[in-house]
């Protein structure tokens, strides 16, 4: 069975009786809480997953420049474990995204695919910007150190935070410009410095995410 | 203000879980008939008969999509049936109030 309406069927049982206003208005804020939960891929687990990702990946990189002097850039052994931590961390949200939305369809989808390709060439342009720099003669401190991770975290906060003001998602909003400010600051400690205080910056970020999403499905609400 | 104000097609139960469990999607999205049935636990012929009286109030709307087993059903909520739950909601709280 699959949905085909059943055009005789008969008046339930349900109808015969009514709901007590008060046990409506908490069936209602509990269904209401119920499907935003279930509809929505984000959650304190995943977003406390995404913090050691940074720590780890950020961390990872930072060991292997900080005695480089000059700058040369991470290691082979950094960047398999960065990419490494980041695939993880991508296999995981497109896992909770499938999970969360299955049997969705519409405008949104739709929607999140024409920000998929956005994000998606804002990124390209990241990394096509980068090999002109180094075209142009920058150092490789500014073009595989402060360059490359500033853009990258900018771009992608920048992207978060205006998917967050449409949606009204104002947790999400205030994340995203913290992350784009601990870009942002973090670049002022150099091509080395510049991996650590991003990872311990946007960990910090992510682990206030995720005690507010903690916060917030415990929190009671009565939106009726 | 008396219960009797409140939308009768809304409060029921299980509808009320159908049309709040709709509202949570943006406008313009729809849901399964399996998602919808998961999230709410009701039997397939209890869901059916409840999203007929919504459908003919024109508080939503359903789509089938494919044919034999791979045939899918789409539910989706309509303005009208958004409207409703926004009043009904509203009237809800004014009664809460009163009490």
């Amino acid at each position: 069975m699959n949905g085909t309406y059943d055009r005789g069927a008969a008046e339930t049982y349900e109808d015969q009786g009514g709901l007590d206003p008060r046990e409506a208005t908490r069936l209602l804020a509990q269904t209401q809480r119920q499907a935003q939960r279930g509809l929505d891929f984000r959650s304190p687990r995943l977003t406390l997953f995404a913090a050691a990702v940074s720590l780890v990946a950020f961390g990872a990189v930072w060991l292997s420049v900080r005695g480089q002097h000059p700058y040369k850039g991470p290691t082979a052994v950094a960047l398999v474990v960065l990419y490494a931590v980041v695939a993880m961390r991508i296999g995981s949200v497109v896992y909770a995204h499938r999970h969360a939305r299955a049997g969705v369809s519409g405008r949104s989808v739709s929607q999140q695919r024409a920000e998929g390709a956005g994000l998606a060439a804002a990124l390209v342009a990241v990394y096509v910007l980068m090999g002109a720099l180094a075209h142009a003669g920058a150092s490789d401190g500014v073009v595989y150190g402060v360059y490359v991770v500033t853009a990258t975290l900018i771009v992608l906060g920048a992207f978060w935070a205006g998917r967050s003001a449409v949606r009204e998602d104002w947790p999400g909003l205030g994340t995203s410009i913290a992350m784009v400010l601990v870009a942002a600051g973090s670049a002022f400690a150099g091509p080395r410095g510049v991996w650590l205080s991003d990872g311990v910056g946007l960990c910090v970020v992510l682990l206030g995410q995720s005690a507010a999403q903690a916060w917030l499905l415990r929190a009671p609400r009565s939106d009726a | 203000m008396t219960i009797d104000t409140l939308d009768p097609l809304i409060h029921v139960p299980a509808r009320l879980q159908i049309v709040a469990t709709l509202a949570a999607l943006p406008d313009g999205d729809a849901l399964s008939f399996t998602r919808l049935q998961e999230m709410i636990g009701l039997t397939p012929g209890n869901l059916i008969t409840h999203l007929r009286k919504l459908e003919d109030a024109d508080y939503l709307t359903s789509e089938k999509t494919g044919n034999g087993p791979a045939s899918r059903t789409s539910v989706a909520l309509t303005h009208r049936g958004r409207a409703a739950l926004d009043t009904y909601t509203e009237t809800l709280r004014g009664l809460l109030n009163g009490l």
